[in-house]
């Protein structure tokens, strides 16, 4: 715990504060700063007038989809490190993997029989 | 193959459960007996378990054995007081299987992984069991929720400094730099949100008194007995980190908090919760102890010992609010006129709780103190006892109301199945309770005989 270690510590902590500050307002300092009038600043969708605001409240049901999407999307990538160590697979890795993808799909019938996948 | 077994009973366990969740109407039996078959199955297969280091992410040590066994005590009466429901039995083993986990890990990353999957379950299992309007419950688990999330986030920083020094998910080799020591105590942090000590404990009297009384019961036990595992194996990674010495200290704290602010409550929940509190400051001071003797296995088999005791008080007293429908302190007035037997069961367990001598409470209390003493902290043993006395005030006044007092309006007393269940609780808690005073003739004996 030396004066180095603290003023590493520190340096590590202003780059800390000043990379996120830079980053969340990059787009205000960088960005093109044209003052544009009349129908040019309006904004649209496809060329058409928008619907509706931009920042709609969402239906909370989206919300399960993104975690069940994730959920299965962070199991599958286990799959991969296996797969790539092909050379070393025993038996026994065969059926570890395999009973690994057998819960997998017994919670993804899990989720289909109760309903979670549907949109209501 | 015996390694994990304990863990595999429970995650079959979890997913029989699911599967009944299958079938068009789940068999609400097939559930109770899941429920109470694997962490019975997972007791017997702790038996078959060997010390030692599998791989880099699996370590099976004498104190994760011991501790799993606590665990899977502590979580039978939820099991026996199964609801039925299949949903509620996979949240169950879901949460005893984290803690087997949390038990069984050899490093960092799968203490957290331990952590996170004994918490997430729990947090549901709080939202969800229970009787009559989900309201108050919902709003216990979502504070629980962010109360448990913050802890793992604090864990996690701690981590990434703890690495950042060590370059390592182990204990560390040589002494702490300021980064090292500054992630063990923010490890340590995590540790005692989950413990609940002072001042990271507002989130545990809500949670503890809105759950369901055996939900309740559970966290008071298997819970808090994995979390001061976590604890325990924060401290052994840096046995020099500076955060060691602030231990006792807190858990004084927290011992005086729980104690104090229990005289005032009115309703019986939270009154235990208060007191949960309060035993949970006497652990951390355990823990402290534990650390300053060089991790020496007599004050840690004194914990243990403490969390056992714990195990049946917490869970019988927990029992007694289910079988007996009271919920206030009025409630109780008389009530002894009416069930006898439940009551001087109840009573049992409030002599053990407030550490009266001829219970396993006492015995417990009696050890954790003397390792302190070992230990020469002076000042919070006088604030752990200054903490048991306030807790013996409120204790021996429920007894009056129990036993010395016209009953008041008559209390509905609970029927049915699960009411009868609780009953069968309280008593073997309160037997247990008393049979534990002689448990450390035997302790030495069994110690051997179990894990050779």
């Amino acid at each position: 715990m030396s004066a180095l270690a603290l003023f590493a510590l520190a340096v590590n902590f202003v780059a800390v504060l000043g990379l996120t500050g830079l980053f969340a307002n990059a787009g205000k300092l960088f960005g093109p700063k044209s003052v544009r009038v009349g129908d040019a600043d309006l904004p649209y969708e496809t060329g058409l007038p928008p619907l509706s605001p931009a920042h709609e409240r969402m239906t909370v049901l989206y919300h399960r989809f993104a975690v069940l999407f994730v959920v299965f999307d962070v199991d599958l990538a286990f799959l991969l490190p296996w797969a790539l160590n092909k050379p070393a697979l025993t038996a026994g890795a065969m059926a570890a993997i395999t009973g690994f993808t057998f819960v997998v799909l017994f919670m993804l019938a899990y989720f289909w029989r109760k309903g979670a996948l549907e949109c209501r | 193959m015996n390694l994990l077994a304990p863990q595999a009973a429970l995650a079959a366990g979890v997913l029989g459960a699911l599967g009944l969740g299958l079938a068009r109407r789940p068999s609400a039996l097939g559930a109770r007996l899941l429920a109470l078959a694997a962490p019975i199955a997972a007791l017997w297969l702790l038996r078959s378990e060997v010390p030692g280091v599998f791989g880099p992410l699996v370590g099976v040590d004498l104190k994760g054995l011991c501790w799993q066994l606590v665990i899977f005590a502590g979580a039978l009466p939820l099991a026996f007081l199964s609801s039925g429901d299949d949903v509620e039995a996979a949240l169950f083993l879901g949460s005893v299987l984290g803690m087997s986990l949390l038990a069984a890990a050899g490093n960092l990353i799968m203490l957290f992984v331990g952590l996170e999957f004994m918490s997430l379950p729990a947090y549901l299992l709080v939202a969800r069991a229970g009787e009559g309007s989900p309201r108050l419950r919902l709003e216990a688990a979502v504070k629980y929720f962010f109360a448990g999330a913050l802890g793992g986030a604090l864990f996690l920083l701690g981590l990434a400094l703890y690495y950042a020094d060590t370059r390592g998910f182990g204990p560390a080799m040589g002494p702490l730099g300021l980064q090292g020591q500054a992630g063990a105590a923010l490890m340590a942090a995590g540790a005692l949100f989950k413990i609940g000590a002072v001042p990271l404990h507002w989130w545990l009297p809500d949670v503890y008194s809105a759950a369901a009384p055996e939900v309740a019961g559970f966290l008071a036990t298997s819970m808090k007995a994995a979390a001061v595992l976590f604890l325990m194996r924060v401290v052994s990674l840096a046995p020099d980190a500076v955060f060691i010495r602030a231990l006792p200290g807190v858990g004084a704290l927290t011992a005086l908090v729980g104690a104090f602010f229990a005289l005032r409550q009115q309703r019986l929940q939270r009154l235990l919760a208060y007191l949960s509190l309060s035993h949970a400051g006497l652990l951390v001071i355990g823990v402290g102890a534990w650390a300053v003797l060089g991790r020496a296995q007599a004050a840690a088999a004194s914990l243990l010992f403490y969390l056992a005791a714990d195990a049946l008080m917490s869970n019988g007293s927990f029992a007694f609010l289910k079988a007996s429908g009271a919920a206030t302190r009025a409630d109780l007035r008389g009530y002894a006129a009416g069930a006898p037997g439940v009551a001087a069961a109840f009573a049992v367990l409030l002599f053990a709780l407030a550490g009266i001598p001829p219970t396993g409470g006492f015995v417990a209390e009696l050890l954790i103190f003397w390792q302190a003493v070992h230990a020469q902290l002076a000042v919070p043993i006088v604030l752990g006892a200054v903490a048991a006395l306030v807790s013996l005030g409120y204790c021996l006044s429920l007894l009056r109301d129990l036993y010395f007092e016209e009953p008041g309006a008559a209390l509905a007393a609970p029927q049915g199945c699960a009411a009868s269940g609780a009953r069968i609780v309280v008593l073997v808690c309160a037997i247990g309770t008393m049979a534990l005073v002689f448990a450390p003739l035997f302790l030495r004996g069994l110690a051997g005989s179990v894990w050779r």
